[in-house]
């Protein structure tokens, strides 16, 4: 799998002076910034990939902060957003809510409060990426089990015994027994515990379907 | 354009009916007025003519009973020279025959009907006669009918009346009083018999109203006085349209000017808040840096120069703002006003809201109280004084709400003092009163009074504010006197 990115800020605002000391601000606890000017070259150019936040001004020339990040949540861009506005009314704050915003914090904003919200926002954006990446991980081996394993799978995290699978699947404790080891193998499972952890939600899909 | 035009032919069509319908008013109770007078005249003078005819009857009764002897002046004699209606007297002694076959006829009926009966009848000449059978002689009257007219009685003049009388009988008839009778008009007409069984005449009385006789200048006069109830009432509805319109606009410019503070305070932030929010960064900035170890001194020195330059925007944009809002000089339109007049301006403008709470300003001056200002800017002090006056006034119960406005001059200053009885202003607010953006009421801006009292600095003035006992608060500005 990809090697974990260093996270990036990506800060948006027409004001060069407010980019620049934010950058400055946002580089002192060691987060990598990339300002932007131009929503609209931020929108087209940046790694919807990469692992980080976005920290954008409501109030810009040509389009409205809120409007690209309705985009955002449209494109289903899952790095977390911060809104920074002059002067935020209680309608404006709603709106950017709605629209999945994680923060909405007025400028001048103070240090702490900023650089606690991008942590915060960062930290959570790696953890998801993480918990989406395991998952990724944990289908493609559940669909090298075979068909006979999945259904043991099942009844295992129904937990049954491996005498009372024997019975359900009309099949001996031993054959039973090899299929466990098996399928604990292909999902690279080192206990029961874990296996039911990690696999229970994709049988549970799997019996759904 | 149209709509003026509407008005005026609606009202036109307006004054026309009203006109129409007062005049037929007037004239029905003048014509009902003018047939009763008729009536009231026809019936005295059917009452005189029977009187008389009755008269007529009770002579020949007499003469039948008294019998007079025939002497040499025999009563029947002497009475046409006191009745000067009677021509003759005829008496026919048994044996005797009348002059008249007509008579004898007469005699016959009269004897059956023991009355007096009509014997002959020239109405055309106003002659009649009437016979009386008696024992042993019987008489006759002949009467002259235009001469039994009792004229000192008569209900109406003569000559001039305009009613018509005549007595008709078996389609004779006699005019006793001619009248005037016109082609057109109103026709009133009366006819009864007489009320004397031996002269069987009718009593025929006719009154034509012509068209002069209507009330014609009541009927003007009625139209005049529509015309000018209307016209009234025109300029009323028209005065309270224009008033509505000028409170519209009164309105409107007080949202606008609302619009506008709002348009300015946003701009005013976002162009602030982006030199503030550099600011704020690079300093920041500069002290993480400073905090590390070892310190990174270049970085934070340039983050220190960056915020040096951003503290300047920001004071450039303060700059820029004061010069674009900037008042001229307030001395510059300043004029002789009568402070009274202002105020009743300004109450004027405020009448509904007066009224809503119910409130009568007590004004109070002197002496005619003329100060140098801006007559704009004045009213505005005035209008701000008397708004947060009434605001206050409407925390305190109706009966407690008393507002005084006090105009005197002292010592070369013109002093408006504005009293209220409303909760006062607590002692702890008073020294901040005037503080731009300073405010007591939710959602207020505090820029009222800080207006205020700029606007009076610039007049030569000043404004003050302090308590009012019992309770209240008073304001009182001072202006140069237009003449000190």
């Amino acid at each position: 799998m990809n090697t974990p990115q260093s996270p990036v800020v990506h800060l948006i605002d027409d004001d060069e002076a407010v980019r620049a000391s934010l950058s400055l601000l946002i580089g002192t606890v060691g987060l990598r910034v990339q300002a932007w000017a131009d929503p609209q070259a931020f929108l087209a150019g940046f790694d919807r990939q990469g692992i980080g936040a976005i920290v954008l001004d409501v109030r810009m020339p040509g389009i409205s902060g809120l409007t690209v990040l309705g985009t955002l949540a449209a494109q289903g861009v899952d790095q977390p957003v911060i809104m920074l506005t002059g002067h935020g009314t209680v309608e404006m704050c709603r709106r950017a809510f709605k629209a999945g915003a994680a923060e909405f914090l007025e400028k001048p904003v103070d240090d702490e409060v900023l650089l606690e919200a991008l942590q915060n926002a960062v930290r959570q954006h790696v953890q998801s990426r993480r918990r989406s990446e395991a998952g990724r991980e944990a289908r493609g081996r559940y669909a090298q089990l075979s068909e006979r394993e999945r259904e043991v799978l099942g009844l295992i995290v129904a937990g049954l015994t491996n005498k009372e699978i024997g019975r359900a699947l009309d099949l001996s404790p031993r054959t039973v027994e090899t299929h466990r080891a098996n399928l604990f193998a292909k999902l690279g499972a080192e206990s029961l515990a874990q296996l039911i952890r990690q696999y229970a939600v994709l049988v549970d899909e799997a019996d759904a379907q | 354009m149209r709509k003026p035009i509407r008005r005026g032919a609606l009202g036109v069509a307006l004054w026309m009916a009203m006109s129409a319908l007062g005049s037929v008013i007037l004239a029905r109770n003048e014509l009902a007025s003018l047939r009763e007078g008729f009536e009231t005249d026809a019936r005295i003078a059917h009452r005189l003519l029977s009187q008389q005819a009755v008269q007529h009857d009770a002579v020949l009764a007499s003469l039948s009973l008294l019998q007079p002897a025939d002497a040499t002046a025999p009563p029947e004699r002497r009475l046409p020279s006191v009745y000067s209606q009677i021509l003759t007297v005829e008496r026919r002694d048994p044996g005797q025959a009348w002059s008249d076959v007509r008579l004898q006829e007469a005699e016959l009926q009269s004897r059956s009907l023991r009355r007096a009966v009509l014997a002959q009848a020239d109405l055309s000449n106003a002659r009649f006669q009437l016979v009386r059978a008696a024992e042993p002689a019987s008489f006759a009257l002949q009467i002259d009918q235009r001469q039994a007219v009792p004229w000192t009685e008569w209900p109406m003049p003569r000559d001039s009346s305009p009613v018509r009388v005549a007595l008709e009988y078996a389609g004779q008839s006699v005019v006793l009083q001619p009248g005037r009778i016109g082609a057109s008009g109103w026709r009133f007409d009366f006819r009864k018999h007489l009320a004397a069984e031996s002269q069987p005449f009718d009593v025929v009385a006719t009154r034509q109203v012509g068209w002069s006789e209507l009330p014609w200048v009541a009927m003007a006069f009625w139209s005049l006085a529509a015309a000018g109830l209307l016209a009234g009432a025109m300029a009323l509805s028209r005065q309270r349209a224009a008033r509505q319109r000028a409170e519209e606009l009164l309105r409107l410019g007080q949202v606008a000017r609302l619009n506008a503070l709002g348009e300015l305070a946003g701009g005013m932030a976002h162009e602030l808040n982006q030199p503030l929010t550099a600011l704020l960064a690079n300093t920041q900035a500069a002290r993480r840096l400073l905090d590390e170890d070892p310190p990174d001194l270049q970085t934070a020195r340039s983050a220190m120069a960056q915020a040096v330059e951003q503290g300047r925007r920001a004071s450039d944009v303060v700059g820029r703002l004061r010069r674009a809002v900037e008042r001229p000089d307030g001395t510059e339109h300043a004029v002789p006003i009568d402070l009274e007049a202002a105020v009743r301006n300004v109450c004027y403008l405020l009448e509904p809201e007066l009224n809503r709470s119910a409130l009568a300003p007590k004004l109070v001056a002197c002496a005619p109280v003329a100060v140098r200002a801006d007559p704009v800017a004045l009213e505005q002090i005035i209008f701000n004084l008397l708004t947060n006056a009434l605001q206050a006034l409407e925390q305190v119960p109706a009966a407690q709400r008393e507002l005084a406005i006090d105009m005197a001059a002292h010592s070369g200053s013109g002093v408006l003092t504005v009293t209220d009885t409303g909760p006062g202003i607590a002692p702890e607010v008073l020294p901040r009163l005037f503080e731009p953006f300073f405010s007591t009421r939710a959602g207020g801006l505090g820029l009222g009074l800080s207006l205020c009292e700029s606007l009076a600095q610039a007049m030569g003035g000043d404004l003050s504010a302090g308590h009012h006992t019992p309770r209240g608060a008073r304001f009182r500005l001072s202006l140069p006197l237009a003449s000190p």
